[in-house]
Order: C-alpha cells, then sequence, then structure tokens
C-alpha cells in the first residue's frame, strides 16, 4: 500500500487515550474498586519446595470473628488445568495431595479486613511430609530424581526433536563450526500494578469478576472451565491495567481462588498479590539453556543450525512447550536464511516458580543464544559482525525451512541505519574498555493463529449524534496505547478529529470476542478491523450525505468532519454530526460500522512435521549498544543504544518510540541487574530492593530509528511493535561488552562478578 | 482507635483510624483517595508518593496518626481536568504515560522538585526522581516532561 501523503491522523504524534485521567489520578484499577460487604481474601501458601500434604485443619480459621469463608482443595471441583487452555493439565486452584514450590496455593480466607484474614491464615494447620526436592532441571532430568509429578517420568513435561532440512548434511557442507552454551535467567514481569481479582455473585447466581487482564474473553473461557460455572453466567470487567508484559494474559490460581471464596462466603471478595508475594510466586520468564551448534561457509553463509533446548519448566505447566518450540527454536530457523536447521526440546520440571509469557515469547532467550554466536563466528571468520549479519539477511517474499512467509522485511535497512548512525565502524574493535556491539530481532508483527484458532479481530464503530464515534472491539489496551492507536485509523478514514472518537472498556457482556492482547497483534489485527469497520461507516455516512445533498456517491470526499462534493468545499457540503443527525434522528436508522479481520493466508501448523504459517507478517529490527567497562570492578555503563525497528508504518510514532524506550530498558533490567535468586526452593530477594530494575539513575540515550517497510496488508502498512524492542537489547550488551574487553558472558544476568572474573582468567591465560 | 485530624488537599478530615494504619492505607481504604497508589508496601517503589508540607514522602512508610496538622498534597489535589498541573500537561503532551501507575507518583515527586525551585543538573533530579520506578516507558519520556517544566519554571 502507498504511503500517503496527504495522511490525516497517520503519523501523527498522540499520547494515550486516558492519559488525562491517569495524570489526574481517577483512573481505576484494580485495587481501587470497592464493593458494598466486600470482603478481603488471603491465600496460604506452602512454605516448603516439594511435600506431600498429610493433613490440614482449618477449624480455629473458621472460628475466628470476621472470618466469612475458608476454602480447600475440597469447596472447588477440583479440575486440573493448564491456565492457556480449557483442557486437563496438572495444576489445582488449591493443591491437595501434593506441593510442589514454595508459594503454592493450599487454602484461602475471606474476612472482613487484611489483618484478619493474615490472622486466619496463621490458624490453618497443616501437617506437611517433606520431599527431596530438585532445582536444575538437568538434575531433575536424571533418573533417580524426585518426581514431581506421576505421569512425568523424569520430570520431562515435553520432549520434541523437529528437523527441517539436514543438519548433518550442512555441516558437512560447512567450512567452520561453532558450539557454544548458553544460559538465561529467571526474571519477573516487574509490572507496577501486582495481579489481583474481585469475584462477585449476585443473587441469580451470576458472577462478575473484576480483573488487571490482557484477554478478558479468554480469562472468561478458563474461569468457566475451572469454577464449573457456564460461560454465559460469567461476565469479565477489564479495568486500567498497570502493566501486562505477557504475565496477565493466562489465568492465574488466585482467580478461581477469588471466585470460590465468593461463592462460599456468599458477598464480593477481592484478592490483590502483595508486591512479596508477586515476585516469590508470581510466574516467571522460563529460564533455558540453550546448546547451539552452526555450520557457516567461510564466506559467512550460514549452512545449518543445531540446537538443544532445556527449559525450566517450575512446578506446574502453563506455557513451556509452546513458547520453547515456538517462541525461542523456531527463531532458529526463522533469524536469517538457514537451509538445514535441527532443534531438540526438553521441558523440565523443577520444584520452582512455574513459567508464563513474558514480552517477547522466548525469542530473548533463542536470540540471546543466535545473535552472540553471529558475533563469535564474525571473529571466527574476522569479519564485521554488522557484514555477517547482511550476509544472511532475510528478504521480504522469502519463505524458510518451515514454511513461515516474509512478506515485508527491511531488516537490512534496519542494520544499516543502526551502522551508520551508531558510530559502529569508528567504535569498534578499539578493546579499550569501550565497545559497541549489535542484535538483531525477528518477531511477530500481527501475532499468530496457534492452539487451534485462527488470528481474527473485530469491531464495532457507533456513530452518535454528538458527532462522537464509540469504538468496541474485543482488544485490550495495556498502557501502551492501542487504544490511541486505533482511535486513529478511524479518524483517518473519516477524517473527523480524534477527540471525537471514544473507545469502549472492557467488558466481556459488550465487547466483542477477540484473541487477547499478546503476540504484538493489535496494530495488525484490530487495526484492520477497525479499518474495515470505519470504511463501512464512512460509505453509511456518505450514502446519507449523498441524499442530503443531492449529489452523487462517488463525487463526494470528506476532512475536518466535514463531508462535501470534491472540488466545492465551501459551496457543498454538511457537517458529519449533521450527517448523523440525518441518519439517527430523522431516518431512525442506526449508524455502526462493522469489521473484521481474519488471516486468511494461514497455513495450520503440521503436527508431523512443524511446518505450515500460522504468522501473517514479520517485525524486524536492529539494536546496536554502545558500552563502558570499569576492569577494576566489572561494571558496565551504558553509553548509549540506536534501535532501528521496522514496523511496517507507525501509525503513532510517539507511542512507538515509548514501547521502544520501555523494551530497552527492561532489557537492559534483564541483561544487567534482574535475577530471581532461590535458596533452598525460596526466592530470597521478593522486593525491589534486591530485585533490581532499572531506575532514573540508570537510563542512558535511546535514539529510536523507526523503518517503515510498508507492509501489504497491514492497515496503512503498519505492524506489530510492542514486544520487538526487548528482544535483541541483552545482546547487543554482551556483543558490546565483549568488543569493549574481550570477554563473552554466557550465562544471564551479565554481573560485574562474572566480568571481573571473566577478565582475571583471560590475564591469568594470556600470562 | 485513634479519632484523627488529618489535612489532605487543603481538606480537613476528622476520621477514626488506627495507630498502625499507613497514610497509604487511610487516603485509599478510609478516604477514597485512590489515586496514590499501592506498588510494593515497603518504600521502594514510589507509587504512593505523597507530599508532606511540600517534601515527597512514600506514604506506605508514614503511619497516618503522626501526620495530623501537616499539609498532605495527593495528586487528587494537584489539578483538574479544566486546569491541568503544567506537570500533568507535559506528562500527557510528552507520552510520558503508558499503563499510568506510576504516573501520580512521578508527578508528584516531580511537583516537589519543580516547587523547591532549586538550581538542579540534569544527573541530580535523575538521581532524586530514582525512587519512583516504571516499567512501562524507560523513563525517557518522563524525564523529557520533567525537564520541560524546570526549564519553563526558570
Amino acid at each position: 500500500m502507498k504511503k500517503q501523503d496527504n495522511s490525516y491522523e497517520i503519523g501523527k504524534r498522540r499520547y494515550g487515550t486516558d492519559s488525562i485521567v491517569k495524570a489526574l489520578g481517577c483512573a481505576d484499577f484494580l485495587a481501587d474498586i470497592k464493593l458494598p460487604q466486600m470482603l478481603y481474601g488471603k491465600i496460604l501458601r506452602s512454605p516448603l519446595p516439594h511435600a506431600q500434604i498429610l493433613n490440614m485443619d482449618t477449624s480455629k480459621a473458621e472460628q475466628l470473628p470476621g472470618v466469612k469463608a475458608v476454602i480447600t482443595a475440597k469447596d472447588t471441583p477440583g479440575i486440573r488445568f493448564r491456565t492457556y487452555f480449557d483442557v486437563p493439565g496438572n495444576k489445582l486452584a488449591l493443591e491437595n495431595e501434593k506441593v510442589r514450590f514454595v508459594g503454592d496455593e493450599i487454602a484461602a480466607v475471606a474476612a472482613i479486613d487484611e489483618e484478619i484474614a493474615l490472622e486466619a491464615l496463621d490458624l490453618i494447620r497443616v501437617d506437611y511430609k517433606e520431599l527431596p526436592a530438585v532445582y536444575d532441571p538437568e538434575e531433575a532430568m536424571r533418573p533417580g530424581a524426585p518426581q514431581i509429578h506421576a505421569e512425568a517420568a523424569n520430570n520431562i513435561s515435553y520432549y520434541i526433536k523437529r528437523e527441517f532440512g539436514s543438519v548433518e548434511e550442512g555441516f558437512k557442507d560447512s567450512d567452520y563450526i561453532f558450539e557454544n552454551r548458553f544460559e538465561t535467567s529467571a526474571v519477573s514481569h516487574g509490572f507496577l500494578e501486582t495481579v489481583g481479582c474481585i469475584a462477585q455473585f449476585d443473587l441469580s447466581s451470576n458472577l462478575t469478576v473484576w480483573l488487571s487482564t490482557q484477554n478478558p474473553f479468554h480469562l472468561r473461557r478458563q474461569l468457566a472451565y475451572i469454577a464449573n460455572i457456564p460461560e454465559a453466567r460469567i461476565k469479565v470487567k477489564g479495568l486500567h491495567i498497570g502493566g501486562g508484559f505477557g504475565g496477565k494474559t493466562a489465568m492465574l490460581p488466585l482467580e478461581p481462588i477469588c471466585i470460590f471464596l465468593a461463592r462460599k462466603s456468599g458477598k464480593p471478595v477481592k484478592i490483590i498479590n502483595t508486591r512479596e508475594e508477586q515476585l516469590s510466586t508470581g510466574r516467571i520468564r522460563y529460564p533455558m539453556t540453550i546448546e547451539l551448534k552452526t555450520g557457516v561457509k567461510k564466506d559467512g553463509r550460514l549452512v545449518a543450525r543445531q540446537a538443544r533446548v532445556i527449559t525450566d519448566n517450575g512446578a506446574y505447566d502453563n506455557k513451556g512447550a509452546s513458547i520453547t518450540t515456538q517462541g525461542t527454536c523456531e527463531r532458529f530457523i526463522q533469524l536469517y536464511r538457514v537451509p538445514n536447521i535441527q532443534f531438540e526440546i526438553h521441558v523440565v520440571f523443577t520444584n520452582k516458580q512455574w513459567g508464563d509469557s513474558f514480552r517477547g515469547r522466548g525469542a530473548p532467550q533463542g536470540i540471546f543464544a543466535i545473535e552472540s554466536q553471529m558475533d563469535i563466528i564474525a571473529e571466527g571468520l574476522r569479519m564485521d559482525p554488522a557484514e555477517l549479519r547482511l550476509k544472511n539477511v532475510n528478504l521480504p517474499g522469502e519463505i524458510n525451512p518451515a514454511g513461515n512467509r516474509i512478506t515485508s522485511c527491511a531488516l537490512r535497512e534496519c542494520i544499516e541505519k543502526v551502522v551508520a548512525e551508531s558510530g559502529w565502524k569508528e567504535k569498534r574493535g578499539k578493546r579499550n574498555n569501550r565497545g559497541i556491539g549489535m542484535a538483531c530481532v525477528i518477531h511477530t508483527g500481527g501475532g499468530a493463529a496457534l492452539y487451534g484458532r485462527g488470528n481474527f479481530s473485530a469491531a464495532l464503530i457507533r456513530a452518535d449524534q454528538d458527532g462522537t464515534f464509540h469504538l468496541i472491539t474485543g482488544e485490550t489496551d495495556i498502557g501502551q496505547g492501542t487504544n490511541i492507536m486505533l482511535s486513529q485509523i478511524v479518524a483517518e478514514v473519516l477524517r473527523v478529529p480524534i477527540e471525537r472518537i471514544k473507545v469502549a472498556k472492557a467488558d466481556t457482556d459488550s465487547m466483542l470476542p477477540s484473541l487477547g492482547t499478546w503476540g504484538s497483534r493489535i496494530t495488525y489485527t484490530a487495526g484492520n478491523a477497525v479499518l474495515a469497520a470505519a470504511r463501512d461507516l464512512r460509505q453509511q455516512l456518505f450514502w446519507l450525505a449523498s441524499e442530503m445533498l443531492g449529489e452523487n456517491i462517488e463525487k463526494l470526499d470528506a476532512n475536518e468532519g466535514k463531508i462535501f462534493v470534491r472540488g466545492q468545499e465551501g459551496e457543498k457540503s454538511v457537517s458529519v454530526t449533521e450527517t448523523i443527525s440525518e441518519g439517527i434522528g430523522k431516518k431512525g436508522i442506526p449508524l455502526m460500522g462493522k469489521g473484521y479481520f481474519e488471516d486468511k493466508n494461514v497455513i495450520p501448523r503440521d503436527p508431523r512435521t512443524g511446518c505450515g504459517n500460522p504468522y501473517p507478517t514479520w517485525h524486524f529490527g536492529c539494536q546496536a549498544a554502545e558500552v563502558e567497562v570499569d576492569p577494576e570492578t566489572g561494571k558496565v555503563a551504558i553509553v548509549n543504544l540506536v534501535a532501528a525497528h521496522d514496523l511496517g508504518r507507525a501509525i503513532n510514532p510517539m507511542g512507538a518510540e515509548g514501547q521502544i524506550e520501555g523494551a530497552v530498558m527492561q532489557g537492559t533490567g534483564c541483561a544487567l541487574f534482574e535475577e530471581l535468586k532461590w535458596e533452598k526452593g525460596r526466592i530470597v530477594n521478593p522486593n525491589f530492593r534486591d530485585y533490581k530494575m532499572p531506575t532514573f539513575s540508570d537510563i542512558f540515550p535511546i535514539k529510536t530509528i523507526l523503518v517503515e517497510s510498508e507492509d501489504p496488508d497491514g492497515p496503512f502498512g503498519a505492524k506489530g511493535i510492542g514486544e520487538a524492542g526487548i528482544v535483541p537489547t541483552t545482546t547487543a550488551i554482551v556483543n558490546a561488552i565483549y568488543d569493549a574487553v574481550g570477554v563473552r558472558i554466557t550465562s544471564l544476568p551479565i554481573t560485574p562478578e562474572k566480568i571481573f572474573s571473566a577478565l582475571r582468567r583471560k590475564a591469568c591465560t594470556q600470562k | 482507635m485513634i479519632q484523627a485530624r488529618l489535612r489532605i488537599n487543603s481538606e480537613t478530615y476528622d476520621i477514626p483510624i488506627e495507630p498502625q494504619e499507613t497514610l497509604l492505607d487511610v487516603l485509599r481504604e478510609k478516604l477514597g483517595l485512590t489515586g496514590t497508589k499501592k506498588g510494593c508496601e515497603t518504600g521502594e517503589c514510589g507509587a504512593c508518593t505523597v507530599l508532606i508540607d511540600g517534601k515527597a514522602f512514600n506514604s506506605c512508610l508514614v503511619l497516618a496518626a503522626t501526620v495530623q496538622g501537616r499539609e498532605i498534597l495527593t495528586i487528587e489535589g494537584i489539578g483538574r481536568a479544566e486546569k491541568l498541573h503544567p506537570l500533568q500537561a507535559a506528562f500527557i503532551e510528552r507520552g510520558a504515560i503508558q499503563c499510568g501507575f506510576c504516573t501520580p507518583g512521578m508527578i508528584i515527586t516531580a511537583k516537589s522538585l519543580v516547587d523547591e525551585g532549586q538550581e538542579r543538573s540534569r544527573e541530580e533530579i535523575l538521581e532524586s526522581m530514582s525512587g519512583n520506578l516504571c516499567r512501562c516507558t524507560g523513563y525517557i519520556k518522563i524525564i523529557e516532561a520533567i525537564m520541560s517544566v524546570i526549564e519553563k519554571t526558570k
């Protein structure tokens, strides 16, 4: 689609919808909601990493004045779930036989205030028989390791081996082979708003659930399944969300627990995680160990990639299998052109927090391996790392060995822009404690057709008589700015001021079915649905206006809230507001634009071969970080970072920058400061003092370059941007450190201790 | 129970409170002033920042009973839709607000710096703000918003 020179809204810098109420402090988040007679819920969690529950006595807790309900597993339907699916899994909302990590939910209390609820928890007596625990996935796989789930031999939750082409032939054909091992760390999403839930049954047993969720419809389905309530009787109300980053897409045990407490007590119940609970029991980014073997020709062409990945699943199943396969390992096929790929995955149970999707959905781990190794290869071949990447760069129109099709692709331009803007050539190779390193990203630009579903979105736009428009979708703005971006699309098509577009709040009773906010899918899928709805409404308005003006509809155009005969804007025009009045007021017809998008190009993944094309489009990017390393302490300071991202078209450049800047800082935190630490299965740093997220003192100049490849199928050429910014940051920093001081850190996080030790070792071996 | 008298946003409130209740909980639970957020309850994230006699405090670490008679300012008291505080306007215009959870605390802390009127370098301002965490924006547009107001106030 050609870039419009006469864009009305597309490309304008816009602040997010609801920025004003957020600045005023009156945006309602979950914790702000208070209902009459509301009770406060608290969850009793296992203090042991692995134990049998022999006996539980809740009688004293039940007798405490102010306690209105105490529940254990017997107060629930006992359905084992897998969170992201309404299919059987291995987690109960409240465990009754065994606990498998410190934090595992076993009972809950609802009381008239939090203090009484906490006191009641202390009165619940639990007798455990402690079992040996295992924390390392490789240890957990060995014979004789403690068995965490009866049905999972060797604690293996999932195993798969896939090959595309032949790596054996590929390695034979290679001039050089590189083998390296990489380890990623356990990090927390770190959203400022912890998770929680409010549940209320009305007198006819209809359930309303307030949630901070990226996925209201999906949650409704899951809650219906777990709580054994018909979906039609459940209403999920979304509120403003204080950050999601993938950690609020799937059901958390806290949510059905809240429902069971509400049912038993007959009153609304609110449960909110404390920060300590969030960091010590919340789900985490899946830590992985990746062994990557890559064969190359001496001119730098990649020939074969073979990967062995071990994923630390934690105590229960969530998305370990899908994230490792699709998010991590498919990147071995997708990033750069590689004809032969093989990956082998073990997803392994351990007695620790279970994992979840986390911005990038497995790609940060995969890219850490790929992009670290590309620099190792570049050094081996005595090539500029940028040149090596350009040698193997993805090109538009290509289909990779797994059948994924690339449509728009400006990866080459991203790399070249980063080289040009970062001072790459001048800064590289000095080894004077200052260095520059790069890493690239390929990421989903429009979500995917996963889990047996299609990839779709729907939108309705209602015109109101005051000339405003009410946009109803199924999608959720989690703060990243999708509401304003979708409003810009409406304003662009209808040619009305953006202030006239209002976006409906999430509510499963009145919004449209949706797949949720993940996979960087909203711009592309919802954007296309909204575009279709806006065009539909525009036709209806034009039809009315043509009658009002007595002119042929083909002659009409719109601008600045008016519809007019082209070339006669002054004389023959009506306002949009008048037109709506004509329709609704005079003729009594509702003016509703309807739009639907479905990715018609989906080729479902063949379960035998792993081939298919569930992804409509790809986002590409490149980042270069410049760092300074203090050799005396190993401390790393980031001097600046240049990020070039191909997002197809920047509908809202300010929003896109905000996504990249936020993602880069989050990636920096994951790279340098953040690590959840366990001792005997217990997280020992569940607070912001010891789990260190970046602060104002850590910022550095970030130059964002928005590259517009103009996707042929994206709305106005646009693709997603929400996640891609975090994917290459860590590895750009790692590569920059190598350029600065010649040590390569292959396990995250990059601590000063690791750099200092590596420098000492290097100095010793050099002697 | 203590019968407390609190001055919040230039209004006087006579309310019964427990001696161990934090100012944060009194604001949110007793007075319905939910603009001030609870992010960690241990003074590490700044989401609960309020001004007490013009100085920024983590209200999760302040016992409400001890600040009777002091002038407390929360996010609800610094601007209205028809008349935004310059910091609120700057945060909005410059895209410094994404999820908005950290925003009240950010604006309150920034206000204390702006009102102080002291000559501060950018590094000093960054350090003064470093008690307010944000996970969404990466801080870049927030510091730009704050600096723009400080520049204008000079």
